[in-house]
């Protein structure tokens, strides 16, 4: 293979570099966490109120089932964007639903809300699933805990 | 210009720039609230606490034994000789001699030892005065818990065994060379007169050892070690003295210090108090092989000027306290700068 | 029969001398392990854990002293590295499997910049590499606090305030990195006599130790060799010397780096501006108990290396307490140990250097004179 403006080796090695680009951005995505809030309170949404539920088993992918009493809300964290939910609840007329949804969490937001009255609801996926940025009060400093230094010395210098 | 230009080369750009940057901190200083007098005077008083242990680097630099990293053993002599001058009750100006007195043995015997030592390893001797100086700190670091010393001053309160981390020396020798003829002018300038005495007096009797033939022998060995054994100098025994020369000057240097500082820092301590010390040769122009007094002068008060004025000069400009980082880049860029020069000094 | 010849003890007392450090630093083991009261099974595992932990960042030591650098004090520069690479993928929340690899890429790229900056200046110090990569080390801990003290959280995006000092910029001084605690050390594991092995580790460690013996054998390998053995000769065979000894400092950090990342993913947590500094020290520490030398190492030493110095460090505080009733000095015993373990092997390394010319002076000349004699 005859290439007289880029030599082979510079080839292989531009080749190499976009793989590794290619293989870091892979791993941003597939290992990109995200947090899902589970919320079970009445919301409006355009102008119609859709109630919690007394109680409703939740889902997401395959992990463990969570229960959400009224006005619950619970958290589970997720790795990569694209997951399932699955929502198992009774009506008043006693009858036992399931619902399957799936779900895409965009890239850059860290946490998600997932209102289940409002899945249930059937309304637009824009709607119950929304951005949840925490306030600032929430993110408890984490204690400095001091883990234990190997050798003891006051590294100062 | 050409002048101009061969004083830059000889001078070197790392020194320029931080004698610029100290003169801007001074020049800076007044408009940002920071009182020039109790700043020079902080100067003056580091220069006084940190000379004496720039000075010891002079014999080993000369005689080519390279830079003393291994200073934390005279160091340790020092110790040993203040913790006794407290440990047999010495009081006042009394102490700070008989620490001198108690440590000189120590610094003789430890310094020949190590100088011994360092004839056997020729030419790799800066790699193993850095380990030998972090192993007997460590060493000693086990000495302090196990020797009888009993002076409550100094023995933890409760156990009743084993030496405190700090020990005050107030009433036995703080301040003792500090406030020996001290001038006070007005409420902010202190000159530590006793102290500045002191140094210029250990740095005469270094400039005349160097005038001396065993001294004008010791710089031969560091010019041209062949030459000079050619001309039937015993290069191992002058090697020798010159660790043991600066073995001593570390020792009197950190009781130079502590009697300014207030505290006998023991265990890890002295572990990094070496590279200061280099550091503050170097900037004033000594290199591996080569240092003179005036090195030793414009070195320290360069070093301590920029440590005393960044902090405040900075955190008043912007409100960070950058002086460490600062710190740690200037005293370690200047020793990498001199590793990396071919043999030769400025004035 | 000639005063020249080596007897047969001379030859004992030198393989002796030889392996000095092993051998002292396995008396003191035998002594404390009793001493300690620790169960073989309970060391066992611990020292399993470490090597995983260890080996990674003590076998990219063996790359420079392949090039006759000597002890590269400089690879806390790559560990620097593979911690900023952490601490983005904390930000950015990446975790498990996916986080580590994506912080070993990051690392990368800086890895080769610190490595080519320490080789550059190292190539202006020849005769002086280990004291000048041991200052670099220090004066390159500044530039670190400078990045990651002053300019993350400023003028570097922080999104995660958590990892953030109270005052708005600069990294806090512990990051936890629990989402990739021991992700790569449980993805395979086997329970033997109660000790459990993280078999992915092993793996990964297995295949660097395969990627350094093929390493020996490739041109790159050779040239690094020649030049370790005389810089002179290798120049006038036409190699490019200072080229050389900079790519062995290069791939020295970039190992060094991914050796950090493997050490932190064990321990969990990462203490942002002390962690670095003391890995470099170790590291060296744990080579030379395995009977390295300042111009000569092999995977094995490595191994013995991190199985005795561990072991002693493990055992130092307790036996201490037992011995003479204070863990504190059984504490400072294993840094004085520490310390004390690379002067001495410093030492005799200068010590056996110039010994070694005269013995093989020696040996040349007695071998010169059985030729006469069988002439005769």
């Amino acid at each position: 293979m005859r290439c007289p403006l880029i030599s082979k080796t510079t080839l292989l090695k531009i080749g190499l570099i976009i793989l590794i680009i290619v293989i870091g951005i892979w791993m941003f995505l597939i290992g990109k966490m995200h947090t899902v809030l589970l919320d079970n309170k009445t919301i409006e949404v355009e102008g119609i109120s859709y109630v919690q539920l007394p109680i409703v088993e939740v889902q997401i992918d395959n992990k463990e089932k969570i229960e959400l009493a009224a006005r619950d809300r619970d958290l589970v964290e997720v790795t990569a964007q694209r997951h399932k939910i699955t929502v198992y609840y009774t009506d008043k007329l006693f009858n036992e639903h399931k619902i399957v949804k799936k779900f895409k969490i965009p890239l850059g937001y860290d946490m998600v809300l997932i209102s289940i009255p409002a899945l249930i609801g059937e309304t637009d996926v824009s709607d119950w699933l929304s951005e949840y940025i925490p306030p600032t009060a929430v993110v408890a400093p984490q204690a400095e805990t001091e883990t234990v230094d190997e050798l003891g010395i006051d590294f100062s210098f | 210009m050409n002048k101009v230009k061969e004083f830059i080369k000889s001078f070197g750009w790392p020194r320029i720039i931080i004698s610029l940057f100290l003169l801007s901190l001074f020049i800076i200083a007044p408009f940002v609230g920071v009182s020039i007098s109790t700043s020079l005077s902080d100067t003056i008083v580091r220069f006084g606490m940190n000379g004496v242990m720039v000075l010891a680097m002079v014999p080993m630099i000369q005689s080519g034994c390279g830079l003393n990293f291994g200073l934390p053993l005279g160091i340790i002599a020092g110790l040993l000789g203040g913790t006794m001058a407290i440990e047999f009750n010495f009081l006042g100006q009394s102490s700070f001699l008989m620490a001198i007195v108690f440590a000189t043995p120590f610094a003789l015997l430890l310094g020949y030892g190590y100088g011994k030592l360092l004839n056997k390893v020729k030419g790799s001797e800066m790699m193993i005065a850095t380990y030998v100086g972090f192993s007997s700190v460590a060493f000693m670091c086990i000495m302090w818990l196990l020797l009888p010393y009993s002076h409550p001053t100094m023995v933890w309160g409760y156990a009743g065994k084993g030496l405190r981390t700090t020990i005050s020396v107030e009433g036995f020798y703080l301040h003792t060379l500090s406030n020996f003829l001290k001038i006070n002018i007005g409420d902010s300038f202190l000159f530590p007169t006793g102290m500045i005495l002191f140094f210029i007096l250990l740095s005469l009797l270094m400039w005349a050892f160097f005038h001396t033939k065993r001294g004008t022998a010791m710089t031969a060995v560091g010019s041209n070690a062949v030459f000079a054994k050619a001309s039937g100098i015993d290069v191992d025994k002058t090697r020798t003295l010159s660790v043991m020369m600066s073995t001593w000057l570390g020792a009197v240097g950190i009781l130079v210090y502590q009697q300014s500082f207030g505290f006998i820092q023991l265990y890890m301590g002295p572990f990094y108090m070496a590279l200061p010390a280099v550091s503050a040769i170097l900037i004033g122009g000594a290199a591996v092989n080569k240092a003179s007094i005036v090195n030793v002068i414009v070195g320290t008060f360069l070093f301590q000027g920029i440590l005393t004025m960044t902090p405040s000069v900075m955190n008043s400009m912007i409100h960070t306290d950058m002086s460490e980082v600062i710190r740690i880049v200037v005293s370690n860029g200047m020793i990498l700068y001199a590793l990396t020069r071919k043999s030769e000094a400025t004035q | 029969m000639s005063s020249l010849r080596e007897t047969k003890f001379q030859r004992i007392l030198n393989t002796l001398e030889k392996n000095s450090v092993p051998l002292l630093f396995g008396v003191i083991v035998i002594f404390g392990i009793p001493l300690s009261g620790y169960s073989l099974n309970y060391l066992g595992q611990e020292i399993v854990v470490r090597i995983a932990r260890n080996s990674f960042l003590i076998i990219a030591l063996l790359v420079p002293i392949m090039a006759g650098m000597g002890l590269n004090f400089g690879m806390t520069l790559g560990a620097m590295a593979g911690q900023i690479g952490l601490i983005f993928i904390a930000d950015w929340k990446i975790i498990g499997i996916p986080g580590m690899v994506l912080a070993m890429i990051i690392s990368t790229p800086l890895s080769i910049l610190l490595g080519w900056l320490c080789g550059k200046i190292l190539n202006m110090a020849k005769g002086r590499e280990m004291v000048t990569s041991y200052i670099i080390g220090f004066f390159i801990n500044g530039v670190y606090q400078l990045i990651v003290l002053y300019g993350m959280g400023s003028v570097i995006p922080i999104k995660n305030s958590s990892l953030v000092l109270p005052r708005g910029y600069g990294i806090r001084n512990t990051v936890n990195l629990i989402k990739i605690r021991k992700v790569f050390d449980n993805l395979i594991v086997i329970k033997l006599f109660g000790i459990s092995f993280p078999i992915a580790t092993f793996l990964l460690i297995a295949a660097l130790c395969l990627f350094i013996i093929w390493f020996r054998k490739t041109k790159l390998g050779q040239d690094m060799r020649a030049v370790g053995q005389d810089m002179e000769v290798a120049r006038a065979a036409g190699i490019k010397v200072e080229h050389t000894r900079i790519l062995s400092v290069i791939i020295s950090t970039v190992l060094a780096g991914y050796g950090m990342i493997v050490y932190l993913q064990n321990i969990g947590t990462l203490n942002t501006y002390n962690s670095h500094m003391q890995i470099g020290m170790f590291s060296i520490a744990a080579l030379l108990v395995g009977g390295a030398t300042v111009n000569k190492a092999n995977i094995g030493n490595v191994f013995l290396g991190v199985t005795l110095f561990h072991l002693m460090f493990i055992v130092s505080p307790t036996a201490g307490k037992n011995l003479i009733g204070e863990a504190q000095l059984g504490e400072y015993f294993r840094v004085f140990v520490s310390y004390g373990v690379i002067t001495l092997a410093l030492v005799l390394y200068e010590i056996r250097k110039r010994r070694d010319a005269d013995r093989s002076g020696r040996l040349l000349a007695q071998n010169q004179m059985d030729q006469r004699e069988i002439l005769e």
